[in-house]
């Protein structure tokens, strides 16, 4: 039943004698997430860029993978990579693929919550989106996507440093551009769903949380094969490693620009191997890994931030401001 | 003759005056006593809010140790001598403290500018250094739990042997790292907040390649020149590396730099540069919020 306007008695006002169309409030769906993604991207990319002097930007994409790849370079080349029975190139190799991946999970995973801090602590407008009629966690996604944008420039960067500068080796011809593809589409959903449970964290957790994205990233850094194969570590932690989507995006990535480089999955030692039987999953395993153990990993992080984000409204923490 | 002005009860009683001139006429004591207050003040947040919220715990201490666990793991499987494990645990240590000078230090003035304290801040009566040494105060409390920790921790687990051979050097050598780390804090603080939103990429920049050019994981004094460079400039890359020859005394990996006496000296030196840079720079920010009325606009 429509809902026709009248008078407040006395008060002298009047309402708009139109009748109120409740389908108004319901929006457009799909269109209206769309267009609120869209936005949230485009502010989260000029956050992210144009508020800033460009020589400055362009110096913090590059700056940071590249000084992130030098500080394991120069580990391998003070070293060696004689006691891994691998030649120096090979685990040099190895070493600065998922290194420069690993640009772009840090941002990826940092974005949504690093919106939450920034947006509840110095910009004090979490409130207003929040009561806007866009999605709290699409407007969250598409600020994260514009930084994740923007380590990935850094990712591509890094590359194109260790190709001109340490001598990486690509065969672009060997490269197999549908795992490529496929492992880089599907792996970027579960990076930022981590982002999205780390806002989740951090819309219960004071303002000091801006290093957490970062610390959090720290800690898949030993488990997900980045820099070294699973086999280097205890079972319980290989376990650890092969639930986490992150691991078989980056071994999806590796094994399609790097054919027949070694596996961070399997290999000697590794439980994958003492599981299967395997020396190494191959691209339709990796893919399907990647599938469900993302899958998994954004169910559990929207199951999480929707808890995270009833609490925090019931307990008002979404215009707190906090400060040590 | 125009009659005389009846004394104000609140100057007369509490500030020992009849009138605001009078009253503000402060003596040495309290002028120290009112800046001790406000840097007492400004550290309790930092180390009461330890107690408040515990989730510091597993985000700074433990995930942390994961982290370095993640580069001891790197040299074990390389399979490299066992000292390289040491000088990955001891670097993930005094990781704390830079990171506590960037993120709490360097960018506090600009988060503070955002949230509107700053201008409390440069109408209070008090020296704004002594809100600097607050924080510098509050922050070192929070990082030594974290580098401890983590030192403990790693020690433990991955059975890193430490030689000493001169304690006191030791001693005097860390307390001049972390006096020099945050006087350095202390002028970032300044930059920062003239640099405004641009201060957040800045603190981005100055975590990774520091930490590369300081040698966090191996020997800065394998990076030739460029070590050298960050030797003279740097008080993380210096106080690392002093600590490793002190702490590690007789391996024969660490080669290439000062020794832990001329190292203490730069580390001297870097402590009184920064420390009066940060004096002047900080009294050159209160001039221009005082003149421009700008600084505390928030958000610019």
């Amino acid at each position: 039943m429509a809902v026709t306007g009248g008078a407040i008695p006395g008060a002298g006002l009047v309402f708009d004698p139109a009748p109120f169309d409740p389908g108004r409030a319901e929006g457009d769906g799909v269109a209206d997430t769309g267009r609120s993604l869209r936005t949230a991207l485009l502010l989260g990319w000029r956050v992210e860029s144009n508020w800033t002097d460009p020589l400055l930007f362009l110096i913090y994409v590059v700056a940071k993978p590249i000084a992130s790849l030098l500080l394991l370079v120069m580990m391998i080349e003070i070293i060696g990579a004689g006691g891994t029975g691998q030649s120096d190139e090979t685990v040099r190799t190895y070493v600065v693929l998922g290194s420069a991946l690993w640009a772009t999970l840090v941002a990826g995973i940092s974005g949504p919550a690093w919106t939450v801090l920034e947006d509840r602590e110095r910009y004090r407008m979490l409130k207003y989106l929040y009561v806007s009629p866009a999605t709290f966690l699409v407007l969250l996604v598409g600020r994260g996507a514009a930084r994740l944008g923007a380590g990935a420039i850094g990712t591509v960067v890094a590359l194109v440093f260790s190709v001109i500068v340490l001598g990486l080796r690509v065969d672009v011809t060997a490269i197999e551009w549908p795992l490529l593809v496929v492992s880089l589409v599907l792996g970027l959903v579960p990076i930022l769903a981590i982002g999205v449970l780390l806002a989740a964290v951090c819309l219960q957790t004071r303002q000091e949380s801006w290093s957490y994205p970062e610390a959090f990233a720290g800690a898949m850094f030993l488990v997900t094969g980045v820099v070294f194969p699973l086999g280097v570590l205890p079972a319980p932690l290989q376990w650890l490693g092969l639930v986490n989507p992150v691991t078989w995006w980056i071994e999806g990535v590796r094994q399609a620009v790097l054919p027949g480089s070694p596996s961070g999955i399997g290999g000697a030692a590794s439980v994958w191997t003492a599981v299967t039987g395997t020396p190494a999953p191959d691209g339709a395993t990796i893919v399907l890994a990647l599938f469900v153990t993302g899958a998994l990993a954004t169910l559990a992080a929207t199951v999480i931030f929707r808890r995270s984000e009833h609490r925090a409204r019931d307990l008002g923490l979404l215009d707190r401001t906090t400060g040590s | 003759m125009a009659a005389a002005r009846p004394a104000n009860p609140v100057f007369a009683t509490t500030r020992g005056g009849s009138d605001p001139r009078t009253a503000s006429d402060w003596s040495q004591r309290e002028v120290l006593a009112s800046n001790g207050r406000a840097l007492i003040g400004r550290a309790y947040p930092r180390i009461r809010g330890m107690a408040r919220e515990p989730s510091w715990v597993f985000f700074e201490i433990l995930l942390p140790f994961l982290t370095t666990s993640a580069f001891v793991l790197v040299y074990r499987a390389l399979q490299a001598p066992e000292a390289y494990v040491g000088f990955v645990v001891l670097g993930g240590a005094m990781a704390a403290f830079w990171l506590n000078v960037v993120w709490m230090m360097a960018s506090q003035l600009y988060w503070e500018k955002s949230q509107g304290n700053l201008e409390l801040y440069f109408a209070a009566p008090m020296n704004l250094m002594s809100i600097l040494l607050g924080m510098a105060l509050g922050g070192l409390v929070m990082s030594s739990t974290r580098a401890a920790a983590i030192l403990v921790v790693s020690t433990l687990v991955y059975n890193v042997t430490f030689n000493v051979e001169q304690w006191g050097l030791v001693v005097v050598v860390f307390a001049l790292t972390l006096t020099a780390l945050y006087g350095l804090g202390m002028i970032l603080a300044s930059v920062f907040l003239l640099w405004g939103r641009e201060a957040f990429h800045m603190t981005q920049l100055v975590i990774e390649p520091v930490y590369f050019v300081s040698g966090l994981n191996f020997p800065v004094g394998r990076l030739g020149a460029l070590g050298a460079i960050a030797i003279a400039t740097i008080p993380f890359a210096v106080g690392l590396d002093a600590m490793r020859q002190l702490v590690f005394a007789g391996q024969p990996y660490i080669t290439g730099t000062p020794s832990p006496e001329v190292e203490a000296l730069i580390l001297a030196a870097m402590t009184v540069v920064f420390g009066l840079l940060a004096r002047w720079m900080i009294r050159r920010i209160e001039r221009m919020a005082r003149s421009r009325g700008s600084l505390s606009i928030r958000w610019q």
